[in-house]
């Protein structure tokens, strides 16, 4: 335990001294690992979809805010979208712009959770997002967490009915807009993504900030157990055909994934647990006090012997040595 | 000589120009009451386009069954519920949105209060060197 802590203390100068190659080289790495995503999965328009856009794009994104991303992510959906059919491109537009209404006008800085909860899902880990986002946020982080699992759906609806939905192209735009809308907004297993996901961060973020010993692996736990009963119970319900090899999977990588948030940031030694009590003129405290564990990375200290010397051999090192000792001058030096 | 406390505040005074600076002092421009009315009244106008759209998305799904066979007295009903919902969100934004906005405005004035300070002890910084020149 105390070489991963160890380990943690490296990790964290690692990042004080070079935060900002970090931070750049993870958001160029999302947004291409995104768009690379978006044009693999749903890349309608050729000219759009090349490798030089995606890395071109995320290369651009990388040196703006992350708020950039999200709206590139979505003219690059809205893009694809509309080379397949314009009714597609035009209510995918009116949902993302209701997002953008009802939440992300309050919080773009926040928007970029979106991304990573649209990711997840992309990357078949979708039960990694409850036990993140409910370690690490508040509960209001529901919200961006559904609309990452609505775009993420409706990207995969069109992905695998998009000959259909050209072809119904021609049965006129109105018709198109209405089959396609009811097609989104009633798609069952969306829906109870959406119930697992948001139930699965409340019930984190509830047991997290319990005054509970192991509260963190008490709540990651509970939330990938929770997720995991939701989606297979409802999936069992509405006849759906969720993997449940996949929800295992992943509800398991949520719980590593807890585990490792915890070490990273929340490290506490329950052993040295102190329960305090006192009064004053108004009020009865009971203090809980956990102590945090933290272990000092080791230096090393090279000595540079040669350089010191600026050139001058061993013997004429060792010559000064004893001759400084004989007159004293070391002595003299220290006093 | 460097003066460690001056490069101190100078990097804190720095940093928050960076981050907050420019948005906390449009902000700041405005009284609260101001500021936060402004706000309420432009979310209240997203709220409206946003619920239209919505109504419109949920026409398309579900228009074709509601309007068959429609009645008169269907037809009020119908538009009562939607006032109805219409009214529930604008009073529940309304409240959010003034409550939300009165408390940045807050945070931003103590965020501007915090750098003038600082600014203000650099200057008197400065100005006791220029006395102590030689």
């Amino acid at each position: 335990m105390s070489t991963l802590l160890v380990w943690r203390e490296k990790l964290q100068r690692l990042y004080a001294s070079y935060s900002i190659y970090i931070l750049k080289g993870s958001q160029f790495l999302l947004g291409l690992i995104l768009f690379g995503l978006i044009n693999y999965n749903i890349g309608f328009m050729k000219m759009a979809s090349s490798v030089f856009c995606t890395a071109g794009l995320a290369v651009i994104c990388t040196f703006l805010p992350m708020v950039i991303m999200v709206i590139a992510a979505s003219a690059l959906i809205l893009v694809h979208f509309y080379a397949l059919s314009l009714p597609i491109a035009f209510v995918s537009a009116v949902i993302f712009l209701l997002m953008y209404i009802f939440y992300f006008r309050f919080t773009p800085k926040k928007a970029w959770l979106v991304l990573i909860a649209a990711l997840a899902f992309g990357l078949k880990i979708p039960f990694v997002i409850p036990v993140a986002f409910g370690l690490m946020g508040t509960p209001v982080w529901i919200v961006p967490a559904a609309c990452g699992v609505i775009s993420y759906y409706m990207v995969d609806f069109v992905k695998g009915s998009a000959a259909a939905l050209k072809s119904a192209d021609a049965d006129g735009i109105a018709a198109s807009l209405a089959g396609f809308t009811k097609q989104v907004l009633g798609n069952k297993e969306m829906w109870l993504m959406i119930m697992a996901v948001v139930i699965g961060i409340l019930v984190v973020n509830m047991v997290r900030s319990r005054a509970v010993s192991n509260a963190w692996k008490i709540a990651s736990a509970t939330g990938s157990v929770v997720c995991l009963v939701i989606a297979a119970a409802g999936n069992v319900a509405l006849e759906g055909n969720i993997s449940y090899m996949s929800i295992a999977v992943s509800a398991a990588l949520g719980l590593v994934l807890g585990f490792v948030l915890e070490f990273l940031f929340f490290s506490v030694d329950y052993s040295r647990t102190e329960n305090i009590q006192f009064e004053d003129d108004e009020y009865y405290y009971y203090v809980k006090a956990i102590p945090k564990v933290g272990v000092s990375a080791p230096e090393k200290q090279v000595k540079h012997i040669t350089e010191d010397a600026g050139g001058r051999n061993t013997e004429d090192i060792l010559l000064t040595r004893s001759l400084s000792k004989e007159l004293g001058i070391d002595k003299e030096k220290t006093e | 000589m460097l003066d460690k406390r001056k490069i101190r505040l100078m990097t804190k005074a720095a940093v928050y120009e960076k981050e907050y600076g420019g948005e906390d002092f449009k902000i700041t421009g405005y009284y609260k009451k101001d500021y936060a009315s402004l706000n309420t009244w432009i979310t209240l106008i997203w709220i409206t386009a946003g619920y239209a759209l919505f109504g419109g998305i949920l026409f398309l799904c579900f228009g074709e069954a509601l309007m068959e066979g429609i009645t008169i007295m269907r037809l009020i009903f119908l538009a009562a519920v939607a006032l109805a919902l219409y009214l529930v969100l604008v009073i529940l934004y309304g409240i959010g949105a003034g409550n939300f906005y009165s408390k940045k405005h807050i945070r931003a004035k103590q965020r501007v209060k915090k750098y003038l300070r600082d600014i203000s002890r650099l200057e008197k910084m400065s100005e006791k060197k220029e006395i102590y020149r030689p």
